[in-house]
């Protein structure tokens, strides 16, 4: 896979004609302010988590960006990670709205207010 | 030996009373009766050998001190808890214990019926501990705490029968009366401390004459001081008016406490204090016209009650103003011997009409009663003996001990003679209301439709006391013959260290002899002519006079004015504070502090939407604001 | 310049579909959507060297994740709750409110960070991103991590269990 890399025989650490991080991070930026905007906005809960989930990947993004910019690999690792959680996350959240729908309860977030007060 | 014996009539009878007291259960009433009696019995015992050992010594060899710890140790005031047995205490005590298992026995029938007779013998037991206290203190503050125990033990009494609103009545207002006497005494204990440092008897006499100084203020202070107690105690004016309502109270405990011996300390305190008196001569005078008045105020009074309790109630505060009025004047031996007197005759005819009442089935009323010297035989004699007594007809113990006092009275200055004048005037009021009583209730015919129960005659364990107390009432008076001996002033010498001297003169005794007895049989004839000879003329002479009458069973409106000048204002601060004080300050500012905290946390309530959405955005916002700040800390 | 060329499809694609993600009505299509996200964001980790990531982007992400929403959005049936429109408009201006807020912040923060090559391009790397790199990373320094991680997905199967409990009935609901 290196050979995207391998344009000419530049060593470590040169600087080479690509994309600088700060674009791929406007990019993660862009996708969380969207995943925002989602969260904030969508009452169907499963329509919610599907901004989560443009949350967290854009996290995974910057993760492995920043990775790059520093040359390590522990980015990459924080990035698996990050999607374990996400796959856990997915399966309790999903059973949550399949267990609403099982109640007969509205699938609207607004409603599942019994937390207030 | 007698310091032991002395503890050991101390507190015998609290023992009985802690016993009995603690006893689970109801004990079964012999353990009651035995207890009950027994200890004051056993007292008596004891200080009848205290007595017999001092008769064996010198008159100034008389005196014991004992200590059992030092009670307060504080820099510059000293307490011990010790006794002090000597002429005076013993005196005291021989009638505190003897009349007292007298009276013990007898309501040993009396209060057969009654279901709480564990809880009277109980309370007779502390009080009879409590008065002993008072009597054997060797220092101003257990006499105090004697005082105050007292007066609990006499609302106990006067309240026992607690489910009659009266009684409950009476019992309060007997404890907030003697509430206002305590203050006064404690108040001179204060000044006693501050001036003389000390509270010791013994200490306080020797250097009183230095410390006070002769008729000072401070004297003054200190005597009027514990006068006040004296008078809230035994019941003189204007503290008086506790007394006839203390009647409410089984007749044991009115003949116990209420003639013989409670009533009677304040004149003891004022027997005791005799150098404090002789150093305030103003007080002293203070003293004796009290004494004087209350004597003149109460016969009166007693002349139309119907209550025949309260007439021996009124009959006592008028006997004990004799009493205060003698030590007032300095005629102590006077004083005690007329308290000797009294505490038989007195006892004896409370005991005695207590029979009648018993008989009666709780009647007490005069006006339902009558005739009953065909029923009672010995109780009549009893009351007769009692009432001959108490009128001062030689030989009878009355006579001597009431002459006494007013003859010496005579000797001291131009009050003691306006006071003797008044005392013989209540001499006759004395006799004929006392005889009024004796006639309405014993002679004369029967109330209409007869009595409901036939009145029967007393066991022997009423009998007895009576019989007893009418001989003491009867031969009492031989103690102390005028031209002959006078055991009693020999006996009271020790003890009294500040003796003004008074001596009445032969023509004096000889004088306030014949007017009193001849005021006193002039005034039983005419008890006889309105009450016995025919028995209507009471009420033709009731009905011209009602006037008098009125204002007499009104008893000169004390309790009237009392009510509209001290309680119903003391009523209406309570209540104003109530409601402006405890409704706003106290509980608005703690309803207003819960109501802050309620609305504090409905207030933040409101950030708990429920909504996932909201919390979201609070969470954004936060990071915002933090970002801001960051940004801006980081220019 | 042929990494420019493909670094500005994939980004474009992925805002795009990201923004259709957010606002498409239907559970369906919105899923979809993000199908393209996830996969656009494959091709931007290829580019930047990490291509396990990418890897597992693809089978773990868009492979199970979204075919376990799938799986969800067609138990759930035809209609679950379509979006009537936001009652609480208020949290809609908050909402934008806050996006725009955030938006300048990082703007200026990116444009302004001190950071050294942040804004030029980017230097060459080692071998960060292959398998063996990835595995070495975990074993040597992140196996705590890596023990944790099998835990988490223990306690969601088990969540994922309990909740699938007809008897349940504590959760989420009267």
């Amino acid at each position: 896979m290196s050979s995207v890399l391998a344009m000419g025989t530049a060593a470590v650490g040169d600087p080479q004609e690509g994309v600088p991080l700060a674009l791929y991070l406007g990019v993660s930026g862009g996708l969380f302010l969207l995943g925002l905007l989602g969260v904030l906005t969508r009452r169907n809960p499963l329509l919610l988590f599907l901004a989560v989930e443009l949350l967290l990947n854009s996290a995974n993004l910057s993760l492995v960006g920043f990775s790059r910019y520093w040359n390590v690999t522990d980015g990459h690792v924080f990035a698996l990670v990050v999607m374990v959680v996400a796959a856990a996350e997915v399966v309790i959240g999903l059973g949550l709205v399949v267990a609403v729908f099982r109640q007969r309860l509205a699938l609207d977030v607004d409603q599942m207010s019994s937390m207030k007060g | 030996m007698i310091s032991v014996l002395a503890w050991l009539v101390l507190g015998l009878p609290l023992l009985g009373c802690v016993i009995l007291s603690l006893w689970p259960g109801e004990p079964d009433r012999r353990v009651t009766r035995v207890l009950g009696v027994g200890m004051p019995a056993v007292s008596f015992v004891l200080t009848a050998i205290i007595f017999a050992t001092f008769l064996g010594r010198d008159a100034d060899d008389r005196l014991e001190i004992t200590t059992l710890w030092n009670w307060v140790q504080s820099d510059g005031l000293s307490i011990d808890l010790s006794l002090q047995i000597d002429t005076l205490s013993v005196m005291m005590m021989l009638v505190i214990t003897g009349v007292g298992s007298l009276i013990v026995l007898y309501s040993t029938e009396y209060m057969e019926h009654d279901r709480d007779y564990r809880r009277f013998f109980a309370e007779m037991g502390f009080f009879l501990f409590a008065m002993l206290l008072l009597v054997e203190a060797a220092n101003f503050f257990f006499l105090i705490v004697g005082w105050g125990l007292v007066g609990l033990a006499s609302y106990l009494l006067i309240g026992f029968y607690y489910d009659r609103p009266p009684a409950v009545a009476a019992a309060k207002k007997a404890f907030v009366v003697n509430v206002v006497g305590d203050v006064g005494m404690v108040l001179a204990a204060f000044l006693l401390v501050r001036e003389l440092g000390t509270l010791d008897y013994g200490e306080v006499f020797q250097t009183a004459p230095e410390g006070l100084g002769m008729d000072t203020g401070v004297a003054t202070a200190v005597a009027l001081l514990l006068f006040v107690g004296a008078a809230a105690k035994s019941a003189q004016i204007p503290l008086h008016t506790w007394l006839p309502d203390a009647m409410e109270g089984p007749t044991p405990v009115s003949a116990l406490i209420h003639a013989a011996t409670m009533v009677t300390a304040g004149v003891y305190m004022i027997v005791r204090c005799n150098v404090l008196y002789q150093l305030a001569p103003v007080a002293g005078d203070v003293v004796a016209v009290v004494g004087a008045a209350t004597l003149l105020m109460a016969a009166t009074i007693a002349l139309v009650q119907v209550d025949i309790k309260r007439v021996l109630a009124w009959s006592t505060v008028s006997q004990i103003g004799y009493m205060i009025m003698g030590a007032g004047l300095g005629v102590y031996d006077g004083a005690m011997f007329h308290f000797l007197t009294h505490a038989f005759f007195k006892a004896l005819l409370f005991l005695a009409v207590g029979i009648a009442i018993h008989a009666l089935a709780g009647e007490q009323s005069l006006d339902r009663m009558g005739g009953l010297r065909r029923h009672l035989r010995l109780t009549h004699v009893a009351v007769l003996v009692g009432c001959l007594a108490i009128a001062g007809i030689p030989p009878f113990s009355g006579f001597f001990s009431k002459d006494e006092i007013l003859a010496t009275a005579l000797d001291a200055g131009s009050l003691g003679v306006a006071c003797a004048i008044v005392g013989l005037i209540g001499a006759g009021l004395t006799a004929f209301y006392m005889f009024r009583l004796f006639f309405r209730a014993f002679w004369g015919s029967e109330p209409e439709g007869g009595y409901p129960h036939a009145p029967h005659n007393p066991g022997w364990a009423m009998s007895l006391p009576v019989v007893i107390l009418s001989i003491g009432a009867a031969t009492a008076g031989f103690l102390q013959v005028p031209g002959g001996w006078q055991l009693i002033t020999d006996w009271l010498e020790p003890t009294i260290l500040a003796d003004p001297g008074l001596e009445p003169t032969s023509a004096a005794q000889w004088f306030v002899s014949i007017v009193s007895v001849s005021l006193a049989v002039v005034a039983i004839a005419l008890a006889w002519w309105v009450f016995a000879a025919d028995p209507q003329r009471r009420l033709r002479l009731a009905a011209a006079a009602t006037g008098p009458r009125a204002v007499l069973a009104d008893q000169y409106r004390f309790d009237e004015v009392y009510e509209e000048v001290l309680i119903q204002p003391g009523r209406d601060l309570g209540d104003a504070l109530t409601n402006g004080v405890e409704r706003y300050a106290v509980q608005g500012t703690v309803e207003g502090v819960v109501r802050g905290f309620l609305d504090m946390g409905r207030g933040l309530r409101a950030a708990q939407t429920g909504l996932v959405r909201s919390y979201v955005f609070a969470m954004i916002a936060g990071l915002v604001a933090v970002g801001v700040i960051f940004s801006l800390a980081m220019r | 310049m042929g990494e420019r060329i493909v670094f500005t499809i994939a980004a474009a694609s992925a805002l795009a579909s990201g923004t259709l993600v957010v606002t498409l009505k239907e559970p369906f299509r919105a899923t979809v959507a993000l199908i393209g996200t996830l996969l656009s964001l494959a091709v931007l980790f290829v580019l930047l060297a990490a291509p396990f990531v990418a890897a597992i982007q693809v089978i773990v992400y868009a492979g199970a994740i979204v075919v376990l929403f799938l799986f969800v959005i067609a138990y759930l049936g035809e209609r679950p709750l379509v979006e009537i429109g936001d009652r609480l408009g208020r949290y809609q201006v908050f909402a934008w409110l806050a996006v725009i807020v955030l938006g300048i912040q990082g703007f200026i923060v990116l444009g302004t960070t001190k950071l050294d090559g942040f804004r030029d391009d980017p230097k060459v790397v080692s071998d960060i991103g292959s398998p063996e790199a990835i595995g070495r990373s975990f074993i040597d320094s992140y196996i705590v991590p890596f023990e944790a991680t099998s835990l988490v997905l223990l306690v969601a199967a088990i969540g994922a269990v309990m909740l699938a409990k007809r008897a349940v009935k504590s959760e989420g609901g009267r």
